[in-house]
């Protein structure tokens, strides 16, 4: 899992969150309501409850009442009136606690005043009952009279009551329907948001284990790559270190601390630490690399030398790099790496560079002493033999002419010789200016400038068609010129000389095998003939310089032409191999490279 | 230019070399005068000597003591008085670099010592047939060495 995914997941998670956050409020708020409206709807009950028991006792007491008076109009005895007076006193308790309960519902509280007016007007008519003499029949029927208004007013009042009673319990009925129809809403609803919310919890579940998965994924990926670096670091003999440029702290790999010959964590990694360890020669690298980097001047690559704790010299190279994160703070991280071997190495290289230019030096006043005073003597030979043979011959007996002979053809030799070792020489100096260059062309030029040998022989040259590559011309025209005449030099006198010229691109084996540049082409180009042809054992010998397999007297030469030939593929950072049968012909084979 | 006969000067340690110089120049078909210096310190001398009757040819060895002929071919090239000797470098060596020096030196020809007296002959007769003017006014790297 990548950084970018690992943001997003948390992003999600975020989201994710937030949203069962509001879920869980409305949910908290839904139940809320639903049990504050619960409570509500019970005490409505309660409070309809009180009211109609309160009504009852009411009517009770006006019973009570009535049973007293009744009792003291039968006995006459006034015990009877007890419970009467004390009635009254109840129903006043009862009608002020109803008024209470009443007191938000006006149509109840109307009602209320109307049953005490009715309440009044019974014991009114009770207590004026009380008055009349039952010993006066006049007194008895009017009681009688009275009695029946009083009982059409306990009508009334009972009547008014239920009334009452009913208005409480349709009041009763509709808050539960209305608290009902609400319950049932609520009800659908936090079921709903329930039901989002497991499907909320589960997703974010699955979402959040499979992301856990990733991340232990990229966990182990980094765990494996951790190791792999200290791995390579240990095997590279390299170490990395990280420096906060914010914090000014600095963090070192295992390795670094072993590069210094010490336990990982073994000191604290600090500059002033890491400073121990510098040569006192090269602590100002260090002080001075860590200056411009604060001044974020450069950040620079570092040479230096360090003594390890266990005394050992060592050099280190040290390659940094500045990482900005997005929040601006920096960071300079580096790797140290060890390059004692290579320096030292290095060092022989030069060393070794060095005796060869003096060797180089030394070949080339050879070849000056070669060109010019070897010459000198040998041309004044020349010139005097040349006197000689002009005005002396004729006084010369036949002896002397035939030593004379001998001396002439041996400066002629020696001349040979020498032109030709400066031939060799200079085949590795000069400008070397490789240009693009039709090889057939070439073979032209060479195929005309032996024209009259090939004539001579009536020798057959047979060319594949040649590439045209990056050469150094006059070099190439050199080679051509000294593999054809080697072939027409060494062909059977009786035999008309063949020599053919293929060309194939080389094989990989090939390659492997003259252990080529793997990446570079080369054409594969051969020089084959049936003339004398040499023994295998001498292929690698006829390249060397003055190495001859006749003698001079029957092929006359001075054995270089090969060896110019070498030189001039390893000009072109070619290879050349001879294969050659006695008696059958040789073949002269050279890889070129090209592009 | 001396009508009568050609007035030349060679500059040449080796003794050898001057005797077949001036011997080859006795079989040679033209009246010349011919006159030897043996290093450039001599040349030098000799060429402030004779102002008067300067050689009109200067054959030169660029190898010899003292002073080499290189210093004395810039020195002469230098000096105004010596603007009409025509300069031919006499040399054993016909390194590239020598021949490339001695051209844009001004020397106006380059000769290779031969190593056969017919061919030494040769050479000189045909050098002092040259026509110094024309020649050294087309003067280039083709020309400059004289090969017989």
């Amino acid at each position: 899992m990548n950084l970018k995914a690992l943001t997003a997941s948390f992003k999600s998670l975020k989201i994710i969150f937030i949203i069962s956050l509001l879920l869980i409020i409305i949910i908290s708020a839904l139940s809320y309501k639903h049990i504050n409206s619960l409570s509500q709807s019970v005490g409505l009950v309660v409070h309809a409850h009180k009211i109609q028991i309160e009504l009852e006792q009411l009517i009770s007491y006006l019973k009570d009442a009535e049973t007293g008076q009744r009792g003291y109009l039968l006995t006459n005895d006034s015990v009877f009136l007890e419970p009467f007076s004390n009635a009254r006193a109840k129903v006043n308790e009862s009608f002020y606690s109803l008024k209470t309960l009443l007191s938000n519902k006006t149509e109840q509280q109307k009602n209320l005043d109307t049953l005490y007016i009715l309440i009044n007007s019974r014991f009114n008519i009770l207590t004026s009952t009380l008055r009349f003499n039952p010993q006066n029949n006049a007194e008895l029927i009017k009681r009688r009279k009275n009695m029946l208004l009083g009982k059409d007013v306990m009508n009334n009042i009972r009547s008014h009551m239920t009334k009452m009673n009913v208005i409480e319990n349709n009041y009763l009925v509709e808050s539960q329907k209305k608290y009902e129809n609400q319950n049932y809403l609520t009800t659908i609803f936090s079921l709903l948001v329930s039901l989002f919310s497991i499907i909320v919890f589960v997703v974010s579940y699955l979402k959040i284990s499979k992301d856990l998965l990733a991340l232990k994924k990229a966990n182990d990926k980094l765990i494996i790559e951790a190791a792999l670096t200290k791995h390579a670091e240990e095997i590279g003999n390299f170490s990395s270190w990280q420096w906060n440029l914010e914090t000014n702290t600095l963090t070192y790999s295992d390795n670094q601390y072993k590069l210094l010959g010490c336990l990982p964590n073994s000191f604290e990694p600090t500059i002033d630490n890491y400073l121990e360890f510098v040569h006192p020669d090269d602590k100002h690298i260090i002080i001075e690399g860590g200056k411009e980097v604060l001044h974020e001047k450069s950040y620079p690559t570092a040479f230096y030398r360090i003594i390890r704790k266990d005394g050992m010299l060592r050099y280190i190279h040290s390659v940094s790099r500045l990482l900005t994160d997005k929040y601006g703070k920096k960071m300079l991280i580096g790797v140290n790496s060890d390059v004692t071997e290579q320096h030292l190495s290095n060092i022989k290289l030069n060393e070794i560079n060095r005796e060869l230019k003096e060797s180089n030096d030394d070949l080339s006043s050879f070849n000056h002493v070669v060109s010019h005073d070897l010459q000198e003597p040998l041309r004044k030979i020349e010139t005097f033999i040349s006197r000689l043979k002009e005005d002396e011959m004729q006084y010369m007996s036949e002896i002397s002419k035939k030593y004379f002979e001998k001396i002439d053809s041996a400066a002629h030799r020696m001349r040979n010789l020498i032109n030709d070792l400066l031939l060799f020489s200079s085949t590795n100096k000069g400008e070397k200016i490789f240009t693009d260059t039709d090889l057939n062309t070439i073979l032209k030029t060479v195929l005309q400038e032996l024209s009259q040998t090939i004539e001579e022989k009536n020798a057959d040259v047979r060319s594949a068609h040649l590439p045209t590559l990056a050469v150094i011309p006059f070099q190439i025209q050199q080679l051509f010129t000294n593999l054809i005449s080697n072939s027409l030099k060494y062909s059977k006198p009786t035999i008309a000389p063949i020599i053919t010229i293929e060309v194939s691109l080389s094989s990989d084996k090939e390659k492997l095998f003259y252990q080529a540049e793997s990446t570079k082409q080369y054409y594969k180009i051969s020089f084959s003939d049936n003339g004398l042809g040499f023994e295998q054992q001498y292929a690698e010998n006829i390249f060397m310089p003055f190495k001859r397999l006749h003698d001079t007297s029957a092929y006359p030469g001075t054995g270089i032409g090969l060896s110019i030939c070498k030189k001039i593929i390893e000009n072109h950072s070619g290879f050349i191999y001879a294969e050659g049968t006695l008696g059958v012909g040789a073949k002269f084979t050279f890889f070129l490279p090209f592009q | 230019m001396n009508n009568e006969s050609l007035n030349i000067l060679l500059a040449d340690d080796d003794e050898d070399d001057r005797l077949l110089f001036e011997d080859a120049f006795k079989e040679v078909k033209v009246k010349t005068i011919v006159s030897l210096v043996n290093d450039g310190i001599e040349l030098m001398k000799h060429l402030n000597a004779s102002i008067e009757n300067l050689p009109n040819l200067l054959f030169l060895d660029l190898n010899m003591p003292r002073k080499s002929g290189m210093e004395c071919l810039d020195e002469i090239k230098s000096d105004e008085r010596f603007k009409n000797i025509a300069i031919a470098i006499y040399s054993t060596s016909a390194s590239e670099k020598d021949i490339e020096e001695t051209l844009v030196r001004g020397a106006n020809i380059y000769i290779k010592k031969p190593n056969d007296f017919s061919k030494l002959k040769k050479i000189l007769s045909e050098v002092i047939t040259i026509n110094w003017q024309y020649h050294t006014s087309a003067l280039n790297r083709d020309n400059f060495l004289l090969s017989i």
